[in-house]
């Protein structure tokens, strides 16, 4: 080979290789900055920049929405579904991580240029008031030339002569995805929302629990926050153009301050925010959620800067004047340039509510087989079942229903002075035969957790020839819930089965098989969610399941997801342990811990389970 | 401008276009012009240091030869008066011309440790006395220019070739773009002929510039690079880590040091062989050798010959040495009265070359070392060579001679302690952790993987340095390696040229701080 | 002459076949410290004044060549 072949040889092996790594990005495309359809995954590319996949998404999307919320990624927390039904719209939530007003600006002009656009809503956090126009790591922060204007060749060659292994991180993440939320993965491309699945699934409990499972509540780390005037004046500005873009296209305009973290907001400088509130209500007339008792409880927020959907949906339910819905007194203000004032002066005042106000102490008891010879772990006589109730009813304990929690949860009703829950697993005849008339005599009220296939089995396991503990029937059943005294609820319908009376593999509890893949599994939960809600609605005319045990008290995060999405929306363990009730956060009622009674528990013992709750 | 940088291509690459496009009698002006903005990018308002160093260098080389030519022309009879007669105007020109830029570079480069040293005695003279230090940012590849424009001063002193009477021309042999960095020290009588030569384009230049940056950003991004991360993490803090975790990262040190200092030198002679300059060679692989002296023959070869010639020489034929000399013999028998002033001479080469590495106490002890041991070899030469016959040991086998490299290569090894340490006694400390508390299991039971280097960057390592050790052999027992290659078939050649630059794309270009889609976005 | 250079030389160096070796310098058989130590010996011996400048491989590749250097300097 001569010196000039080889080095024509040389260049052309370098073209290639150069041509080999833009066509790999450019098919891979894992920031969604190409329209084309090949390897397509919008919450890959969401991840990895909002900024552009989002757009993206909505040049082949935009047909199926009509409004949009703007912000950084606090306004994931407004949940689009709830503006949908309170404004009849259909709503895209543009949430960026990191973005400033610039972002939010660039975004709005370039939907209400190119769409038709019914609502903009847009979120101002406190960090718009310390910058503006910033630039961080180009590919996973830019904007899409469209929306800045910046050369489209430079834009582009920046994602074809990227690093390729953010290409081959996505191929490989295609095979590692999951149902639920992985890292990379973390947007939900149609409502254009974060994927909170798992943390909304989440059971919460106690602020002390909450503490030592996100100990940066506990321990906030010190920062020194700074308003900046330049930051504050592109925002204002930028505020300021959209307001009047939106007047001019007669697009509706909701503008929003997001709930800050009260450890976070009190390293600022108060008076320095008060200019920023004060100058902003100049701009635009704005619902003001940033700082209130809402502020002060870690369990409203998933972490130091995101505070929860619970919490987004109060938001929106005090603006659209929803009452059905919990909202703690002191949070959101309608602020005008007229009242700003008088309501920095409310906000220098904002504190934490009163605990006994807002959260609740609830016992709960749980009770198998009533058996006058009773022995081992899960059974007790009639007679010193009896001595317990009697006890617990003259110490002034009153037994509610999971309903009764949950509408304290959700809509604030009060509960009696001292609540109790009495629950049993699995609908043994005997607390048809025993307990329910002790409970009767005493006005206490209880949950039995059926499990569907085994109600009225009274001498065999299902329809085998193995002899089984008798369970009551649906006749029976019925009747207890007409008397008002006892509710039916699950304890699924055939996924707690006992495994040597199976011919096949057993469904022991409501966890996944080992080798079982996630989709079969979810069609088996919410199969059982479906069977068992037609069989407790049809035997027992119970109008309402949605109360599940869990089977040995085992769980999981995919099965607690899947069970919120099958309606499930109270679930109980069999932790040893009181619960704590938060007002306004439904997922208190997640993880429901429960005293496990039986002929050992004296009635001494029961009085103080039920007592300890108060501390 | 780094040699990593895409700049430094676009450069080099924008230089090549201009130099083989514009007529012939502009290339030497290319070379200039793409000197300059080099040296603008790279070292700012620094390169007024350049031009203080082709001014003098100018002026006192014009001088010199003038006195030359008055000298040379001389008849013959008259020559030696001719001669004595200006022989302190040329001593006085070219020891101005060597003050003028040494002096600088004192300030430049050692005044701060200097200071650093006098000012207790200041505090005791004048208490509250401050000796001013000095705030002047240290211009890029200041050592390299200097030694080399001092040389050429001497060598038109010594008149071996006449001056360079065009000042432009002679900038651009004190600031060649591709040696600003890291050198060689050229000679001008090699150098500026090259420089200043009008040559079509050469494909086969061309190419084996191509090949020889290649295999130069080999060495630096794949070897050196990657050893450099584990290296920083252990002696960012080395007093958490056993003594042989402290003996591999300086392992690993020898191979950063040489695979980053070569494989620049690679890149600077690659980039001039673009234009068809043939620059000094700088390292011959120095693994093989079989001496600390046979090492500084194949290390930094340069430096060391311009040591040799400018200082070493000079200072052995000089009149005291002479004396000493003289007075050693008298009074020390046999061989060791007459090497003794050649071991003192060495030992200050050696001395200078440690200090010429930078103002530390480190390198004044490295220089000590390697002086130390050379002098001591030479010192007891004739009773090694009893030994060896006491032992029957055959000087020419193979064993002998491996035992010899390895000797060297663990005696290069113990002064890298020296200078790696962050401070001179904590090498010390470190030689004593590796002798006394070695720890030899961490080298087995995954703490090197907690330093900062994957499984797989291990294997790169281990992968490049076989074949940079085989291909070393080869060019060592063997031969040049390219004539061989290009006998091969194309397809091997294609291979040839597909392999290094996929593998430099893969675990060269593609860098360590890449973040994966997994931590793009921190999941809450 | 010839008789006392190598002797010299094969002091200084030993087991180097001075006599046919036309490359000493270049092909690296003496090196520089050798080459100081010859000079000295040599200008002690024939009592000549050998400078820096005369220090070029071509001087020394050989015997001859540092015979007629000696030779030159004698003058």
């Amino acid at each position: 080979m001569t010196s000039k072949q080889w080095l024509a040889l040389f260049c052309a092996t370098v073209l290639c290789l150069g041509a080999c790594v833009v066509g790999f990005n450019w098919l891979a495309d894992p920031f969604g900055v190409f329209t084309h359809k090949a390897l397509e995954w919008s919450s890959y590319e969401m991840t990895l920049n909002p900024r552009t996949a989002k757009i993206t998404y909505l040049k082949e999307h935009h047909q199926e929405y009509d409004s949009y919320i703007l912000g950084c990624s606090s306004t994931s927390s407004f949940p689009t579904e709830q503006l949908n039904e309170y404004l009849d719209a259909s709503f895209y939530n543009m949430i960026m991580y990191g973005a400033d007003m610039l972002d939010v600006e660039q975004d709005a002009v370039y939907l209400l240029e190119n769409y038709e656009v019914k609502n903009l809503v847009v979120n101002v956090y406190l960090d718009n008031a310390c910058v503006y126009d910033q630039v961080t790591n180009p590919l996973s922060y830019s904007m899409p030339p469209e929306t800045t204007g910046e050369s489209a060749a430079a834009f582009y060659a920046r994602y074809l002569f990227m690093d390729p292994r953010h290409s081959l991180d996505k191929l490989k993440a295609m095979g590692e995805d999951t149902y639920l939320t992985q890292s990379f993965d973390v947007f939900n491309e149609v409502t254009g929302a974060y994927d909170k699945k798992v943390r909304d699934a989440e059971a919460i409990g106690s602020l002390e629990q909450y503490y030592e499972s996100y100990p940066i509540f506990a321990d906030y780390p010190e920062a020194a926050c700074f308003t900046d005037e330049d930051a504050i004046t592109g925002t204002l500005e930028s505020l300021t153009r959209i307001r009047d873009l939106c007047q001019e296209k007669g697009v509706n305009l909701l503008v929003l301050c997001a709930p800050v973290y009260a450890d976070y907001w009190d390293y600022f400088d108060f008076d320095q925010v008060a200019d920023f509130y004060t100058r902003l209500a100049q701009v635009t007339d704005y619902w003001d959620f940033s700082y209130s008792s809402v502020s002060f409880e870690p369990r409203y927020f998933y972490d130091e800067t995101h505070f929860r959907n619970c919490v987004g949906e109060m938001a929106l339910a005090r603006v659209f004047g929803d009452d059905s819905v919990y909202i703690p007194q002191d949070f959101g203000v309608y602020v005008t340039a007229d009242n700003v004032s008088s309501h920095i002066q409310d906000l220098r005042a904002a504190q934490p509510q009163a605990e006994e106000s807002c959260t609740a102490q609830v016992p709960v008891f749980l009770y198998h087989q009533i058996d006058p010879q009773a022995e081992g772990d899960i059974s007790i006589t009639p007679e010193h079942f009896e001595a317990q109730i009697a006890a617990l009813a003259e110490a002034g304990y009153t037994a509610v229903l999971p309903e009764d929690l949950q509408a304290y949860v959700n809509q604030g009703k009060a509960l009696p002075e001292k609540p109790i829950l009495i629950t049993f697993d699995d609908g043994y005849l005997s607390n048809y035969e025993y307990a329910w008339p002790i409970l009767e005599k005493y006005g206490m009220k209880a949950t039995i957790f059926v499990i569907g296939s085994t109600v009225g089995n009274t001498e065999h396991y299902k329809d085998t020839d193995y002899p089984i503990t008798p369970h009551f029937t649906w006749e029976q059943a019925r009747e207890m819930v007409d008397s008002g005294v006892i509710s039916i609820q699950s304890h699924t319908y055939d996924m707690h089965q006992w495994a040597p009376y199976e011919s096949g593999q057993a469904r022991e509890n409501i966890l996944r098989w080992e080798r079982e893949s996630e989709d079969a599994y979810r069609q088996v939960l919410s199969q059982d969610c479906g069977l068992i809600r037609e069989a407790i609605t049809q035997g027992t005319g119970e109008d309402q399941v949605h109360v599940l045990a869990y089977p040995n008290g085992q769980l999981d995060p995919l099965a607690q997801v899947t069970l919120l999405e099958n309606g499930f929306d109270i679930l109980f363990t069999t932790q040893a342990s009181c619960n704590t009730l938060l007002k306004g956060q439904p997922q208190s009622l997640l993880g429901l811990g429960r005293y496990n009674m039986n002929q050992a528990v004296s009635v001494e013992q029961t009085l103080e389970w039920a007592s300890d709750a108060r501390g | 401008m780094s040699f990593t940088s895409l700049a430094f291509l676009l450069l080099v690459g924008g230089a090549v276009l201009a130099y083989y496009i514009l007529p012939k009698r502009c290339q030497w002006m290319v070379l200039l012009a793409v000197s300059m903005v080099f040296y603008w990018v790279g070292g700012g308002k620094t390169i007024l240091y350049v031009f203080y160093t082709a001014a003098t260098v100018y002026a006192a080389t014009l001088l010199l030869g003038h006195f030359n030519a008055l000298k040379n022309a001389a008849p013959k009879e008259e020559k030696k008066a001719v001669a004595a007669k200006y022989k302190p105007y040329r001593r006085a020109v070219v020891l101005a011309a060597c003050l003028a830029n040494f002096v600088l570079l004192y300030v430049l480069k050692y005044w701060n440790f200097t200071a650093g040293l006098l000012q207790p005695l200041a505090d005791r003279l004048s208490p509250g006395a401050q000796i001013p230090l000095s705030e002047l940012v240290l211009p890029l590849g200041v050592s390299f220019f200097m030694f080399q424009s001092v040389g050429y001063v001497i060598d038109v002193y010594r008149d071996k070739h006449p001056p360079e009477k065009n000042f432009a021309k002679l900038l651009l042999f004190v600031s060649f773009f591709p040696q600003m960095v890291q050198g060689p020290i050229s000679r001008f009588h090699e150098l500026e002929p090259q420089l200043l030569a009008q040559r079509n384009l050469d494909c086969t230049s061309l190419k084996y510039g191509i090949q020889l940056i290649l295999w130069g950003y080999f060495k630096k991004l794949v070897i050196a690079d990657r050893a450099a991360v584990l290296v920083n993490s252990v002696m960012g803090n080395p007093w958490s880590h056993s003594g042989s975790v402290l003996a591999f990262s300086i392992f690993f040190y020898c191979i950063q040091l040489y695979c980053d200092f070569s494989g620049g030198i690679d890149i600077t002679r690659g980039v001039a062989q673009l234009f068809g300059i043939d620059l000094a060679e700088n390292f011959r692989r120095p693994v093989f050798s079989t001496s600390l002296t046979d090492f500084w023959r194949r290390w930094h070869i340069t430096l060391g010959a311009w040591m040799r010639d400018y200082l070493f020489y000079p200072m052995s034929l000089s009149k005291p040495f002479g004396r000493l000399g003289r007075y050693t013999r008298k009074h020390i028998k046999g061989k060791l009265g007459k090497i003794i002033p050649t071991s003192l001479a060495t030992f200050i080469i050696y001395f200078v070359i440690g200090i010429w590495h930078g103002a530390n106490w480190r390198y004044v002890a490295f220089g000590f070392w390697n002086g130390a041991i050379i002098t001591a070899s030479l010192l007891l030469a004739p009773r090694f060579l009893k030994w060896k016959e006491a032992l029957h040991i055959d000087d020419q086998s193979k064993g002998w001679h491996l035992f010899q490299v390895i000797r060297t290569n663990l005696l290069v090894f113990l002064g890298r302690y020296i200078t790696r340490a962050p401070r001179f006694l904590t090498a010390v400390w470190m030689v004593k952790e590796t002798l006394l508390h070695p720890h030899w299991g961490d080298l087995t039971n995954g703490t090197l993987l907690t330093l900062g280097l994957s499984g797989s960057d291990f294997l790169v390592i281990a992968l490049s340095m076989a074949v940079l050790l085989a291909a070393e052999w080869y060019q060592e027992k063997k031969g040049p390696i390219r004539p061989a290659l290009e006998k091969q078939t194309p397809f091997v050649q294609w291979l040839a040229i597909l392999i290094p630059l996929v593998v430099l794309f893969c675990f060269g270009v593609l860098r360590a701080d890449y973040i994966s889609s997994d931590f793009i976005y921190k999941q809450f | 002459m010839l008789e006392e250079l190598l002797e010299i030389l094969t002091e200084a160096v030993p087991g180097v076949d001075f006599e046919t070796e036309t490359a000493l310098v270049d092909d690296e058989i003496l090196e520089s410290l050798d080459i100081v130590t010859i000079v000295s010996e040599i200008k002690e011996a024939f009592d000549v004044e050998i400078s820096v400048d005369d220090l070029v491989p071509e001087n020394f590749n050989s015997v001859q060549a540092m015979l007629a250097l000696i030779e030159a300097r004698k003058e």
